[in-house]
């Protein structure tokens, strides 16, 4: 049952990736309302399966929607953003009540995130298209490589930094699956700023949530407990994107027409694969958003490259 | 472990505030789209001439439809797709909002440099919505 399950998902999704070019060259010829019913369906697909693979939608979305779909670059980079930014927000409170997110751990490293991923946004919106098209196939490929090579790492109660403790990043919360209180701090304060800096910066640019980068950032450079990690990504994403999306909408980069289906579609996505999370497993889910995301950045790449286009 | 009283109930007004105002967003774009797909409120770019357009570049997109950028989109409301486009931007001061409001409790429980975090955050978040850093 549980395979039959996960096997639609991968038919879905591959399928949806496979047909992409065909119907993306016909992009002008077919009715206009074909598109925003399939990207509610592509979004409220990659809604489930990013929750499945505990990555960030973004990262499935913008090279997916980008390689496959007749938008431009511009307008899938906006959507992006706005799609990280309302998965992340829908999931925000539950984060927040149970812990799994520290609004205090979150506070500097947004801030740091938030203002380079304007630059980031700025950046992305004056480079020439084929050369974003590059960047984001070799970035896109580089992470579905981070995420199959990554692990989790538990490093127990470390020693918190002068910054940090300043800054009183530390707290606790009640892990059902162990059964007990869990108190946490981080180290490192000074690295963590500058590396969310970085990824806020990539973020803007490709139109990214980059949880896939704000995890490990999390949890294997300042050393805050998985679930802390995962939990307080998602709220850096909300904070984060809320910046760079204002510079898309300005620019007039954002068409309703492709980011309200986006949005609604991967806020019901997530709630479903949010329920199917203890049912499916979660080692098959890794394996199909790893290889999907190999397949799109191979088309964003080799579409830069005027090879497949 | 040194993990303040106030930690808790501060976190948790943030996240009541945030779930309101999600679903208050996702309300107002599903109500928004539904305006604008049904045709019930006119568009400013005709749905049916998207097609031929959303495969340009950002800049030549706006010299075809005249679309504005800024804030100037804010007049162009009555149309389906700018109100729809405005439902959308409702999600971009969720995060604002959040922060505004817990700045006030963390000055009274004396957490300044966290009000001061909180605060430039806001500053950054409120240039961003300005249009300071769209640039050209």
């Amino acid at each position: 049952m549980k395979n039959l399950r996960l096997i639609h998902v991968a038919a879905l999704v591959l399928a949806l990736t496979a047909s992409g070019p065909a119907t993306a060259a016909d992009g002008a010829a077919l009715p206009w309302w074909i598109w925003p019913i399939a990207l509610f369906a592509v979004s409220f697909i990659i809604g489930i399966v990013a929750v499945l693979a505990g990555v960030g939608g973004g990262v499935l979305f913008v090279p997916i929607v980008g390689s496959f779909f007749p938008f431009h670059l511009d307008f899938v980079r906006g959507v992006g953003l706005l799609f990280a930014l309302s998965g992340t927000l829908a999931a925000g409170p539950m984060l927040l009540r149970t812990g799994m997110a520290s609004l205090r751990l979150v506070m500097p490293l947004a801030l740091a995130g938030s203002i380079a991923s304007l630059a980031g946004a700025v950046v992305g919106l004056s480079v020439a298209t084929d050369l974003l098209q590059i960047a984001l196939g070799a970035t896109v490929i580089t992470i579905a490589i981070m995420i199959w090579a990554m692990k989790a790492a538990d490093f127990g109660v470390v020693e918190s930094d002068a910054l940090g403790d300043l800054l009183r990043l530390r707290g606790e919360f009640e892990d059902p699956a162990a059964g007990m209180r869990i108190d946490w701090r981080t180290r490192r304060t000074a690295a963590g700023l500058a590396a969310f800096a970085g990824i806020g910066f990539f973020g803007g640019v490709f139109g990214l949530g980059a949880g896939f980068a704000n995890v490990p950032a999390l949890n294997l450079l300042m050393g805050a407990p998985m679930k802390v990690a995962v939990g307080s990504s998602g709220l850096i994403i909300s904070i984060i994107n809320s910046s760079a999306a204002w510079v898309y909408i300005h620019r007039g980069a954002l068409l309703p027409l492709l980011a309200v289906p986006s949005i609604l579609g991967v806020m019901l996505g997530s709630r479903i694969g949010a329920r199917l999370l203890s049912l499916t497993p979660a080692n098959v889910v890794r394996r199909l958003v790893i290889a999907v995301m190999l397949l799109a950045g191979a088309r964003a790449l080799l579409r830069g490259l005027g090879i497949w286009t | 472990m040194d993990v303040k009283p106030h930690d808790g109930p501060i976190q948790r007004l943030y996240a009541r505030w945030l779930d309101a105002a999600t679903k208050t967003g996702f309300a107002a774009s599903l109500c928004a789209f539904l305006l604008y797909v049904s045709g019930a409120l006119p568009p400013y770019v005709a749905p049916e001439r998207l097609p031929e357009l959303w495969s340009l570049p950002v800049g030549r997109f706006l010299e075809q439809t005249g679309a504005p950028t800024g804030w100037r989109w804010v007049a162009l409301m009555d149309h389906g797709d700018y109100l729809s486009l405005a439902a959308v931007a409702l999600f971009g001061l969720i995060t604002l909002l959040c922060y505004l409001r817990v700045v006030a409790p963390l000055l009274r429980h004396g957490e300044r440099l966290q009000a001061a975090l909180a605060i430039a955050q806001i500053a950054v978040l409120a240039a961003a919505v300005s249009g300071l850093f769209a640039g050209g």
